[in-house]
């Protein structure tokens, strides 16, 4: 991340987010609205000096609420630019920080800017963002936890320095209990399968188990699913380190209020038995979702999505890489979840895909278009509404135009038009009636 | 895609071309009826 901070070509606009897409392939025109950190970016050093003053703590986002950090301080250690932010929302304004910066740095009357940007192409990747519904308990007992603060609990930079400990007393769990597909594959929460989660279960519970051996971990399951290269083998040593994969849905879990142990009951599938196992911990392998950016991108550049709401690729096994609009990539989990390595992979992909017409300098394109017959038109605008680019719009006039570079001549409104006041050049109604006759030819 | 993988159909066959199945209208099917077809195929 530093080095693309340095690269002389790359422009980083942190803490900001897109407001208005405009434009198409080559010629975008993009507004974003740098959010204000009342910090100016030029001056802060990223010394430190303002947080130890700071009195206010709020909960830390980037440790999932697991620690502590100041009203002013910085997203995380290794943030780039290394640039600190004030929460307004818990800021009382004591001012403690602006005397200690040796700066200068911290201007509480710094705005949001709004910069405009001229770009060919863009590229969305705004990942994913993790289920936090009720099941099980989240967020109602102290040690059923998510897999995201677990990862934050064995982090060596985390809210425990990497010592497993758990919410409730911080006394080191020794039984603990993962429960797989929470969330997933249920047509009454989020119908697909979240891909990393069976190995993020095997993940974890490894490294428990290599630097806890007396730990006793639990894992249920519906499908281990470990597809792809290694996981499979990494399953294998999973199971062999100590861990017991257990399949089947765990029905009910009950906190004890006096120990906080969790008492899970679960029935084990091809038995007729109910297990009841007290454990002290549970973990939760929930689904992944599209992030809320993901969401107020699609918005904003008005990308379609699929129907699990992550963003529509243009082909789902041709090209899974471009999108309906010429001109506009995705890639990684905005695209829908997988691992790592399909993310890296899918990324060079959208990279490769966005070079290519800016390395040429120009786009082909056949025009085929659509073009409306204005004495015709009863201005019904359903031409405008069926056109799953939006290519159609209404002018000064009142007449229909037709955008020709967003338009793909699909035929949709030329279809659709009960006036028949639109069509597509070389493939006009006369065109085909007269097709038709030459076809199907009847004796008069 | 009969002609490229050289497969033989008969002649009552008769193929329109469009460039997306959005583009075919009521009447052109209609019109394909009136003028004797025994059926249309949307196809792709």
């Amino acid at each position: 991340m530093l080095e693309a901070n340095r690269h002389p070509n790359i422009e980083i606009l942190s803490y900001a987010e897109i407001v208005e897409v405009d434009g198409y392939i080559g010629n975008f025109r993009a507004k974003v609205k740098k959010n204000s950190r009342f910090v100016s970016e030029t001056k802060c050093t990223g010394c430190g000096a303002c947080t130890e003053v700071c009195p206010i703590f709020i909960p830390n986002y980037f440790d999932e609420g697991l620690s502590a950090r100041k009203c002013i301080d910085i997203a995380f250690a290794q943030a780039v630019p290394a640039i600190y932010d004030i929460n307004r929302e818990t800021c009382v304004e004591c001012f403690a920080c602006v005397d200690s910066c040796e700066e200068d740095a911290i201007d509480f009357s710094i705005q949001d800017e709004y910069v405009d940007l001229e770009i060919g192409t863009i590229i969305v990747a705004t990942g994913w963002d993790l289920y936090e519904g009720p099941d099980y308990g989240y967020g109602t007992y102290d040690n059923v936890i998510n897999q995201i603060q677990l990862e934050r609990i064995l982090a060596p930079n985390g809210p425990t320095y990497g010592h497993l400990k758990r919410p409730s007393d911080g006394k080191r769990p020794t039984k603990i209990l993962f429960i797989n597909c929470v969330g997933s594959r249920d047509v009454k929460k989020n119908a697909w399968c979240s891909v990393i989660c069976c190995n993020l279960s095997l993940k974890n519970s490894k490294l428990i188990k290599s630097e806890y051996p007396d730990s006793e971990i639990v894992c249920t399951y519906i499908d281990m699913r470990c597809a792809g290269k290694d996981y499979e083998e990494y399953y294998r040593r999973s199971r062999e380190a100590g861990t017991v994969f257990l399949k089947g849905l765990v029905g009910d879990i009950q906190e004890d209020p006096l120990t906080k142990n969790l008492t899970v009951q679960f029935e084990p599938v091809g038995t007729d038995t109910v297990v009841t196992m007290e454990v002290h911990m549970v973990i939760l392998s929930s689904a992944s979702l599209p992030s809320k950016g993901t969401v107020e991108i699609a918005r904003v550049i008005n990308m379609e999505k699929s129907s699990d709401g992550f963003l529509k690729e243009y082909h789902a096994r041709l090209d899974p890489i471009s999108t309906k609009t010429m001109g506009i990539y995705i890639a990684g989990s905005a695209q829908g979840q997988k691992e790592i390595d399909k993310a890296v992979s899918q990324a060079r992909g959208a990279a490769s895909a966005a070079s290519i017409p800016m390395g040429r300098g120009k786009h082909t394109m056949e025009l085929i278009r659509a073009t409306p017959i204005d004495e015709r038109c009863a201005k019904c605008y359903m031409c405008i509404e069926i056109c799953p680019y939006n290519a159609i719009s209404v002018n000064e006039t009142g007449h229909l135009e037709v955008d020709i570079i967003k338009c793909r001549g699909c035929g949709s409104c030329a279809a659709i038009c009960p006036s028949m006041a639109i069509e597509l050049t070389y493939f006009r109604d006369d065109q085909y009636m007269a097709l038709l006759d030459e076809l199907l030819p009847m004796e008069e | 895609m009969a002609g490229t993988i050289r497969a033989q159909y008969p002649i009552s066959i008769r193929v329109v071309l469009v460039p997306c199945s959005g583009r075919i209208g009521a009447d052109m099917v209609m019109r394909s009826f009136g003028r004797g077809a025994d059926g249309v195929m949307i196809i792709g």
